[in-house]
């Protein structure tokens, strides 16, 4: 063959190749459908691209990326007390249990342990911020089913916790409290006493929200028996935290691996739920609202004396090595992976932010649902759009 | 007993409420009539005690995505004892904090060795053109009047408490 007829073949090839996708585009059933980029049932901007046959999604592909602010470069070139202040905006609604898997994994590789006071309350702050959030999409969850009244709750009663927060913190939503070697500063007095009340409403709020919201019968047949996780596809696609506990499985990092944080010192448990659909997830969460509430009581009682922070040189130099540390977050597991070269800043921080993995089973899982369903589902999935991007 | 139908039940929620409004008084403030009242540790704009700072630039360059800008020179001090030689000392030029670019996260105000920066509750800053958020020394100062006490700490704190200079 001469090398003319080779191109001519290669040409004649690529027409065919042409023709069949342009017949692919045409002959493809459904109609396409771009839910987002900004859409009130996203919290942020996500674009979810379906293919609709009628009512019932063929194809639902879910498109990343809108608010990606590139942390892990961010973070090389800046040093490690001024890192936090960068992670505290990837969940931003319970920012401070961002900061503490970095900070642990710093101080694993300087090899400090913070003072037991400043653990216990990292440990309050932690759990706080898991109220804070999951407070939210309680109330959320009702607003996505139309349900408007739910969520005004959830707003007044967060309210509660934020303003704990910023009366310790100084920040309602970006605490930057959390140090290597220990905390920025001791909580303030009559702090403890305030936050038992804060922990009551917030007890309240789930009571009333299990009357208005859990009970209604709309809410149920919306939410129960859709878009149901089994546990072995849930683990395949990297599940965690409360949206695999819906599925059954006993899987808690703050009881498998309590690192630097006294979960061990309290008596709680780990709830799980065997459905996997919709309303397991919502029930699972506020089951974990209210388990937190008891975290914070009992640690706030025992709450030992003394310094909140180790002894760390003035100027962090963190030495060289690698070091990973995973926590359960609000919304999942997240963790750290920060690799030093010795100097002022991390030399790579990769970070795993639960909502990512979360987000990826939405294909399969929105496959031959119905419309409206695709919303309640996304909603219950409980993801947050810089916890995704970064 | 037949059971109450849970939509019965969540609008009793939804009128208990209302009744509760109605007779306690709602939840939100009207803002520009009613100000709200933040922790005394609330980050709300930055205060500076001009005669403590010496312009050593930790601030600026701690500051994570670098808004404050200090210009200073070197200037000589009357001697402390009489016969003494003159001290030479650093005089502030400049001290400026862009809160376009603020990210209130506080490490300016920690790192400062001379106590020269300070927190204060006040929010009320806003400004119509972005390049009036730039406030320079005389502004930050200004807002040293505002800068609450610090509060006493929890029962079990071993942290020594400071003071404000006024």
């Amino acid at each position: 063959m001469t090398a003319i007829s080779d191109r001519r073949q290669m040409a004649y090839i690529a027409n065919q190749a042409a023709d069949a996708r342009v017949n692919l585009e045409l002959e493809a059933e459904g109609m396409t459908l771009n839910i987002g980029p900004q859409h009130p049932a996203t919290h942020g901007t996500l674009r979810i691209v379906v293919r609709l046959d009628g009512e019932q999604v063929i194809e639902a592909d879910p498109v990343m990326g809108y608010m990606h602010r590139g942390y892990e470069k961010l973070a090389e070139v800046r040093t490690y007390p001024q890192v936090t202040t960068l992670v505290n905006r990837i969940d931003w609604l319970g920012s401070f249990a961002n900061e503490v898997p970095f900070i642990l994994a710093c101080e694993r590789l300087m090899e400090v342990e913070a003072p037991p006071r400043a653990q216990w309350i990292r440990t309050i702050f932690h759990e706080l911020g898991r109220i804070a959030n999951v407070t939210l999409f309680l109330g959320d969850l009702g607003v996505q089913l139309g349900a408007i009244t739910p969520v005004f709750l959830a707003f007044r009663d967060r309210e509660y916790i934020l303003n704990q927060i910023e009366a310790a913190t100084g920040g309602r939503f970006h605490p930057n409290f959390d140090r290597i070697g220990g905390l920025k500063d001791d909580l303030p007095a009559g702090w403890i006493a305030e936050t038992k009340v804060a922990l009551d409403k917030i007890r309240e709020f789930c009571n009333t929200l299990e009357d208005l919201l859990m009970g209604n019968e709309i809410f149920q047949s919306r939410t129960r028996g859709v878009g149901v996780i089994p546990a072995d596809v849930g683990l395949a696609y990297g599940l965690t935290g409360a949206n695999i506990r819906a599925s059954g499985v006993d899987w808690d990092l703050r009881r498998d691996n309590p690192v630097g944080l006294p979960y061990d010192q309290v008596d709680w448990k780990v709830w799980t739920h065997p459905d996997g659909d919709s309303f397991a997830r919502c029930w699972l969460r506020m089951q974990e609202v209210r388990e937190s509430c008891n975290i914070v009581e009992q640690l706030l009682d025992t709450i030992p004396g003394g310094p909140i922070m180790a002894k760390v040189p003035r100027v962090i130099k963190v030495p060289e090595g690698e070091a990973y540390v995973a926590t359960e977050n609000p919304l999942g597991m997240m963790s750290y992976y920060v690799v030093s070269q010795g100097g002022l800043e991390p030399f790579r921080v990769k970070i795993r932010s639960a909502s990512f993995s979360n987000m990826s089973i939405a294909p399969w899982l929105l496959k031959g649902v119905y419309m409206p369903d695709v919303i309640t589902i996304l909603a219950s999935l409980y993801f947050i759009l810089g916890d995704i991007d970064r | 007993m037949p059971q109450v139908p849970g939509m019965l039940k969540g609008l009793g929620v939804t009128f208990g409420t209302m009744v509760n409004t109605i007779k306690n008084g709602s939840n939100t403030v009207q803002y520009p009539h009613v100000k709200e009242d933040p922790a005394p540790r609330a980050r709300g704009v930055i205060a500076l005690h001009e005669e403590n700072c010496t312009s050593c630039m930790l601030c600026a360059r701690e500051c994570p995505d670098w808004c404050i800008y200090i210009e200073g020179h070197k200037t000589l001090a009357p001697p402390r004892r009489a016969g003494g030689k003159p001290r030479s000392v650093n005089k502030l030029d400049r001290f400026d904090i862009d809160y376009s670019l603020c990210m209130y996260c506080g490490i300016c105000v920690e790192v400062c060795p001379f106590e020269a920066l300070f927190w204060t509750p006040e929010y009320e800053y806003s400004e119509e053109k972005i390049a009036d958020l730039l406030h320079d020394k005389s502004r930050l100062g200004k807002w040293m009047e505002t800068v609450p006490d610090f509060e006493s700490y929890e029962s079990g704190a071993e942290v020594k408490g400071k003071k404000v200079p006024r």
